[in-house]
């Protein structure tokens, strides 16, 4: 696996590093940490980079330098990676960054059991930035912190997750309100792409340790048997897994029906919806809706592109 | 997928150019000639481009030059003169001088003259460094000024809290006091910003109007002197800082400096040679040009030691010095062909009914003109484009040259509102230290203050000067 986590220095961002961290350490994980800077026109960078050594004889970082050292001290608090040896604390850690690796300034950094952990640095405009990351790098997994703490905003993510989300090459995780229980809600249409997910979401929860639930919504009352069908089907695939789970039939709208359930939950999984071809690369309205409106992470798998497809069988 | 990544990047190109072949397939309006429609055309295009910037500044000058061939528009000798003047040398100089002085570590020296002076209270170290960085920047540059103070800034930011997120609002009114200080003190000398030298230009190839370094000073350094305790205080006000006591920042900061030991020979001969090209400027640059005057400081550095060639090619933008050349050739075309005055007159045209026709009502317009174009553009295209049509105003409605070209530059240099126009912004910005709300958010009352503050010094200093 090789999960890619973006960071603006936020305190959410934050938080979804120390999620992901977790993850990454339980799961074994590859990790690349990113920050996008803004733009800089051509015809001002000699001046920019004028500034840039003079913060540099003063000692003094960037933001962006300053962003991913404090996601590279969270991973070594949650224990993914060694401390740091004496020696190298005293260097200054943006003189070992190296630039032009793939488009981005890098640094490498070896994991407790082996991860590679690479803090990178990109300049230009976020969601183009990230989805360029994750393009090149062949990642697994992006995990997209979003602001989602108090008042009003709690209920409204930013427009970068949302666009990365819809985006991305590969399965998304927006984290905001992290909490600190691990219990996942694994949601089933009978799709392929569903089981796909299903899996994904056990595995992790399996690794994390956490309870799961699966769910499955039908949308009128008639359709309650063959919903409840599904759930059933998907605990049996995921028993065969050795994992324990619940299984639970609502009936409603999808999106508010997960998204009511998900107040009881701390991760929400959904596969990236859409049978046919033509949609299978951009988000239904549900996984949309449940990112926008619900409270909790949500963890998006989809096909990754230009891979051979996940079958599965029963 | 790529070619249409391709057009989408460059389309503002694309536009430009259909807009520039629309224009010279219409029928040419009354009062211009078929060459004036041509140039005219230019004009539109290389403006769209100012703003777009749909390929880097330097390219739109080289594309100004070779329209200008291609459209017939003046010869290949021609348009490579009016590239290069002394005004242009001006610029070259200024920058290579700035260069030699941003080597010298005098940037922490800086720093603890202003703490020294001001001691730990927030709003007087606010007000001291607006007063510091414009003071330098009237005479070095805006772009070295804010290069320079910016680590004394963040210095000051990490010292005062373990959490810089705790002093955001600190963070902002520190940096954007030292980028607003080095913007508007740009206008104090000729040698303060780049955009300075067109209006020199301007005026003296278009209007045969010298004026020296010393009248420039006398009829700009006042805004600048009353600027500072605006910019302070407003800033102090909008931003109300978390921390109302640095103390704890300026020890770490002393201790931090201490380290550097006391003044070296090349310091002092550092600023000993600027101060002997300030002296020059002051006094000898009338006969020999500025440029010329800049270029013997440049020489005096490279013969001291005290930078080497590959500073210089590494540190200077050459590229705007094509972009202030390609601004120049541009005006000097628009004043040829007549374009230049048909635009004049169409805007006093517009702006007859609402009663404006000459005087301070009329340099009023013309500020309110360059302080909306300065929202966009940088402020040396911002001159650039605007300059030989201020001034054409100014001539064709019997107002002074002189005054309008002032208000032009000075406020060109009023871009409180987004970091784009102002280098010294550009480079806070940039830096990823501050966000564009932060702008808007002082910005407003700052540009408010400044239209007042000019209007009230052209109407009345100017002509109290003038008068004498």
């Amino acid at each position: 696996m090789k999960f890619l986590m973006c960071t603006d220095g936020e305190s959410y961002a934050e938080d979804a590093i120390r999620f992901g961290g977790k993850l990454a350490k339980e799961m074994n994980a590859d990790v690349s940490i990113l920050h996008v800077r803004p733009p800089v026109s051509a015809s001002s960078r000699i001046q920019l980079t004028t500034a840039r050594k003079k913060l540099d004889q003063w000692d003094l970082e960037l933001p962006g330098v300053e962003y991913l050292i404090r996601a590279k001290e969270i991973l070594s608090e949650i224990g993914l990676t060694r401390p740091i040896a004496e020696k190298k604390e005293e260097e200054k850690i943006s003189h070992v960054f190296r630039s032009g690796i793939q488009g981005a300034t890098e640094l490498h950094l070896i994991g407790q059991h082996g991860e590679l952990v690479r803090l990178r640095m990109r300049e230009g405009h976020p969601v183009d930035e990230v989805l360029e990351e994750a393009d090149l790098g062949d990642y697994d997994l992006i995990i997209v912190g979003s602001r989602g703490h108090q008042g009003i905003s709690k209920y409204f993510v930013g427009s970068t997750a949302l666009r990365i989300a819809d985006l991305a090459p590969c399965g998304v995780l927006i984290a905001k309100n992290i909490r600190e229980d691990d219990n996942f809600l694994l949601c089933t249409d009978g799709s392929r792409l569903s089981e796909k997910a299903e899996i994904v979401g056990a595995e992790m929860a399996q690794a994390l340790g956490a309870k799961m639930t699966v769910l499955a919504v039908a949308e009128t009352e008639e359709n309650r048997e063959e919903a409840s069908k599904l759930a059933r089907r998907a605990d049996m695939i995921l028993s065969q897994m050795g994992v324990a789970l619940q299984h639970k039939v609502r009936v409603g709208r999808p999106s508010e029906e997960i998204i009511d359930e998900a107040h009881d939950h701390d991760i929400v999984v959904m596969g990236a919806s859409g049978s046919s071809a033509a949609k299978k690369f951009f988000l239904g309205s549900t996984p949309l809706k449940v990112i926008e409106y619900g409270v909790c992470p949500v963890l998006v798998i989809r096909e990754k592109r230009g891979k051979i497809a996940l079958e599965v069988t029963n | 997928m790529s070619f249409v990544a391709f057009l989408t990047k460059r389309k503002w190109f694309f536009i430009g150019l259909l807009i520039g072949a629309f224009l010279l397939s219409i029928p040419v309006p009354e009062g211009l000639s078929p060459v004036g429609m041509r140039a005219l055309a230019l004009v539109m295009v290389s403006f769209l481009f100012f703003i777009t910037e749909p390929i880097p500044l330097p390219g739109v000058a080289l594309f100004i030059a070779v329209s200008q061939v291609l459209l017939g528009l003046a010869t290949p000798s021609a348009v490579a003169q009016s590239f290069m003047s002394d005004s242009i040398f001006f610029i070259m100089g200024s920058l290579m001088i700035a260069t030699a002085l941003v080597k010298q570590n005098l940037d922490k020296r800086i720093a603890l003259a202003i703490v020294r002076v001001t001691g730990p209270c927030t709003g007087r170290v606010i007000f001291g460094l607006v007063a510091v960085s414009a003071l330098l920047s009237s005479f070095i540059g805006e772009h070295t000024v804010a290069a320079m103070m910016l680590p004394v800034g963040v210095a000051l930011i990490n010292f005062s809290a373990d959490d810089t997120r705790k002093v955001r609002n600190l963070s902002s009114a520190i940096l954007l006091s030292i980028a607003y200080g080095a913007m508007v003190a740009g206008i104090g000398s000729p040698s303060g910003g780049t955009r300075n030298a067109i209006m020199l230009a301007y005026w003296k190839e278009l209007f045969a109007v010298d004026i020296t370094y010393f009248t420039w000073i006398q009829h700009a350094y006042p805004v600048v002197l009353l600027e500072i305790p605006f910019i302070s205080f407003i800033i102090y006000r909008t931003f109300n800082p978390e921390i109302k006591d640095l103390s704890r920042a300026i020890a770490a900061l002393r201790k931090n400096v201490r380290k550097e030991g006391r003044m070296t020979q090349q310091d002092w001969l550092t600023i000993g040679i600027f101060l002997l090209t300030v002296l020059m400027w002051m006094s000898i640059s009338d006969t020999i040009g500025l440029g010329i005057t800049a270029l013997i400081g440049v020489l005096l550095y490279l013969v001291a030691g005290i930078v080497r060639w590959e500073d210089l090619n590494n540190n200077v933008n050459w590229g705007i010095i094509l972009v202030y050349g390609g601004a120049i050739s541009l005006g000097i075309i628009m004043k040829r062909t007549g374009v230049a005055e048909w635009i004049s007159l169409a805007f006093l045209n517009g702006v007859a009914p609402l009663g404006i026709s000459s005087g301070l009502p009329l340099l009023a317009a013309i500020s309110f003109m360059t302080l909306s174009l300065a929202a966009f553009v940088s402020s040396g295209a911002t001159v650039g484009i605007l300059g030989p049509i201020t001034l054409h105003i100014a001539e064709l409605s019997g107002t002074s040259v002189i005054a309008a070209g002032f208000i032009t530059v000075i406020s060109s240099s009023f871009s409180f509102l987004t970091p784009v126009a102002s280098p010294a912004c550009n480079i806070m910005y940039g830096s990823g230290f501050l966000n564009r709300n932060d702008f808007l958010k002082a910005g407003w009352k700052l540009i408010l203050v400044s239209f007042v503050l000019i209007l009230l010094v052209s109407g009345g200093y100017w002509v109290f000067l003038d008068f004498n």
